[in-house]
C-alpha cells in the first residue's frame, strides 16, 4: 500500500499520473510532511543528477519561502487543514470572486458616493435658502392656505391676507394685492423715504450750497426724530415742486 | 497526463487555499529557479535570496495564474524578471562597505563574503550529497539506471521512455520509482529524518 502511494508520488512528480489520482495525492500530501519531505529528496536526486553547479542541494529556498509565506493571506477558501486564515485576495471560489469584485466596486464606488452625498447637501442648503429669501409681498399670493392673520415678521409686521384669496391661483402670475408693511418704531439707519425724496427733489433745483446744507441737515438729522419732521414738509417740496413745473 | 498539468492541479489547489500545495512546487523547481538565476549572478547565495523572492512573488500572482502557460514557464519568467531588476538596482546603488581595506583580516572577510557566500558546512552538505546519489546511481540495475537517467537527464516522457526500452509505460513508472526510493533510502540512512529542513543543519 505504501509503496504503491510512493509510486504514485513519484509519477506525479513527473507529471505522469492521471488527474483524478493527482488531486486525491495532493489533497493527501497537505497533511502529510513526511510524504512532502519524499518529494523534496527526489527535487534533490534529479539536480545532483544534472550535477547543477552552484546550486546547493538542500531545501534552504523552500524552507525560506515557506517562512515568508506564513505571514501571507491563503488564497480561496479552505482548500486544506491549515488554511484557517482568511483569504486576502481569493480567485478561484465563486464566494471569493464575489468579495473580491465586491472590494474592488467599492473602491470604484467611493468618490462618487462622497461625491453624491456633497450635492445632495448642496441641494438641501440652496433649498432652504431660497424658502427663506422668498420676498415678503409675494407671501400673500402663496398658495398655501395661510392659517393666522398676521405673520411678524423681522421689523413690520405683515398683514394677514385673505385666505381665500391665497387658496386662488392666480393665472397671470400677478398679485392682486400687496401688503404693506406698518411703519416700525425701531430705529433705523436709513433716512425716512418722504425726507429722502424731499431731499432729491430739492437738489434738482437748489444750488450747490443750499443742497449741500440741505444735506447735512439730514444726515444730522436723528432717525429717531425723522418721524418727527413738520407734517408738511413733503407738502412743501410738493408745492416747490409744481412751482418749478410751473416755470 | 503532462508535467503542465500536475503542475495546474497544485496551482489549482494553491488557488483555493492549499498552501502546501505551493509549497510542493517551490520544493520541485527550487534548484532548477536557483541555476536558472545564476546566469543572471555569480553569487549562490544571492541567486537564492532572488529565487526566493521570486517565488514570493509568484505566489502573490498566482491568483492571476489561470494556466495559459505551463507553471515553470511562468515561474522561470518571474525569475528571470526579479534578477534582472536585483542587477539594475544593484547598478543603480552599488554597495558600499565601510571599511578599512588595509586590516588584512577585514579584507580577507569581505572578500570570502563576496566570492565564496555559501557556508563551507552548505558545501560540504551538497558534496555529500551528490556523492550519495551518483555511488547510488552506480549501485543500481542497469535498467532503473537507464529510467531514472533518461528522466532526469534527458527529460523524456514515460511514453518516451518506454518507447527507448522497449517496455510498457507501467514498467517505466516501477522502474523510477525504484530507481528513486533506492537513491532515497542511502539519502534517509545518511540523513536521519530526511533532508526536510535543512537550514537547521547548516
Amino acid at each position: 500500500m505504501t509503496e504503491e502511494r510512493d509510486s504514485q508520488l513519484s509519477a506525479m512528480f513527473d507529471g505522469e499520473l492521471p488527474a483524478g489520482e493527482c488531486e486525491l495525492l495532493a489533497r493527501r500530501l497537505a497533511k502529510d510532511e513526511a510524504q512532502r519531505a519524499q518529494w523534496s529528496r527526489y527535487s534533490v536526486i534529479g539536480a545532483a543528477l544534472r550535477a547543477e553547479r552552484g546550486v546547493a542541494l538542500h531545501d534552504r529556498v523552500a524552507w525560506r519561502v515557506q517562512n515568508a509565506l506564513a505571514q501571507e493571506p491563503v488564497y480561496g477558501e479552505g482548500g486544506s487543514a491549515d488554511s484557517a486564515a482568511p483569504a486576502r485576495s481569493p480567485v478561484a471560489s465563486p464566494a471569493g470572486r464575489s468579495a473580491q469584485s465586491s472590494e474592488r466596486w467599492m473602491r470604484f464606488a467611493r468618490p462618487f458616493a462622497g461625491a453624491s452625498i456633497a450635492a445632495g447637501v448642496a441641494a438641501v442648503s440652496i433649498l432652504w435658502l431660497r424658502n427663506q429669501e422668498a420676498p415678503a409681498p409675494l407671501m400673500a399670493n402663496s398658495t398655501a392656505p395661510v392659517a393666522a392673520s398676521e405673520i411678524t415678521q423681522g421689523a413690520g409686521t405683515l398683514v394677514a391676507v385673505d385666505t381665500s384669496a391665497a387658496r386662488t391661483p392666480i393665472s397671470n402670475g400677478e398679485p392682486d394685492r400687496y401688503v404693506t408693511p406698518q411703519p416700525s418704531n425701531q430705529t433705523s439707519i436709513a433716512p425716512p423715504a418722504r425726507l429722502a425724496n424731499y431731499v432729491v427733489a430739492h437738489s434738482e433745483y437748489s444750488g450747490p450750497l443750499s443742497r449741500r446744507l440741505a444735506l447735512l441737515g439730514l444726515v444730522a438729522t436723528d432717525p429717531t426724530d425723522a418721524g418727527g419732521l413738520p407734517e408738511n414738509a413733503d407738502t412743501d417740496a410738493t408745492i416747490d415742486m409744481e412751482a418749478n413745473d410751473a416755470r | 497526463m503532462t508535467v503542465e498539468e500536475s503542475d495546474l492541479v497544485l496551482v489549482k489547489r494553491v488557488q483555493r487555499g492549499d498552501k502546501t500545495a505551493f509549497d510542493l512546487l517551490v520544493r520541485k523547481y527550487q534548484h532548477k529557479v536557483v541555476k536558472l538565476v545564476l546566469r543572471y549572478v555569480r553569487n549562490p547565495a544571492e541567486a537564492e535570496d532572488i529565487a526566493q523572492e521570486a517565488f514570493i512573488k509568484a505566489y502573490r500572482a498566482l491568483p492571476q495564474f489561470r494556466g495559459d502557460s505551463a507553471f515553470y514557464t511562468w515561474m522561470y519568467r518571474i525569475a528571470i524578471n526579479t534578477a534582472k531588476n536585483q542587477l539594475a538596482s544593484r547598478d543603480r546603488s552599488p554597495i558600499a562597505y565601510d571599511l578599512d581595506l588595509n586590516d588584512p583580516e577585514e579584507s580577507h572577510s569581505v572578500q570570502s563574503k563576496l566570492q565564496d557566500p555559501d557556508t563551507p558546512e552548505g558545501m560540504a552538505l551538497t558534496e555529500e550529497i551528490r556523492g550519495i546519489v551518483n555511488s547510488a546511481i552506480e549501485g543500481l540495475p542497469e535498467e532503473l539506471k537507464t529510467a531514472i537517467v533518461l528522466r532526469e537527464l534527458d527529460g523524456l516522457s514515460y511514453e518516451e521512455i518506454a518507447a527507448a526500452m522497449e517496455c510498457p509505460v507501467g514498467t517505466v513508472r516501477s522502474r523510477i520509482f525504484r530507481a528513486r526510493e533506492a537513491i532515497d533510502k542511502r539519502l534517509r540512512e545518511v540523513f536521519e529524518g530526511g533532508l526536510g529542513r535543512t537550514e537547521e543543519m547548516v
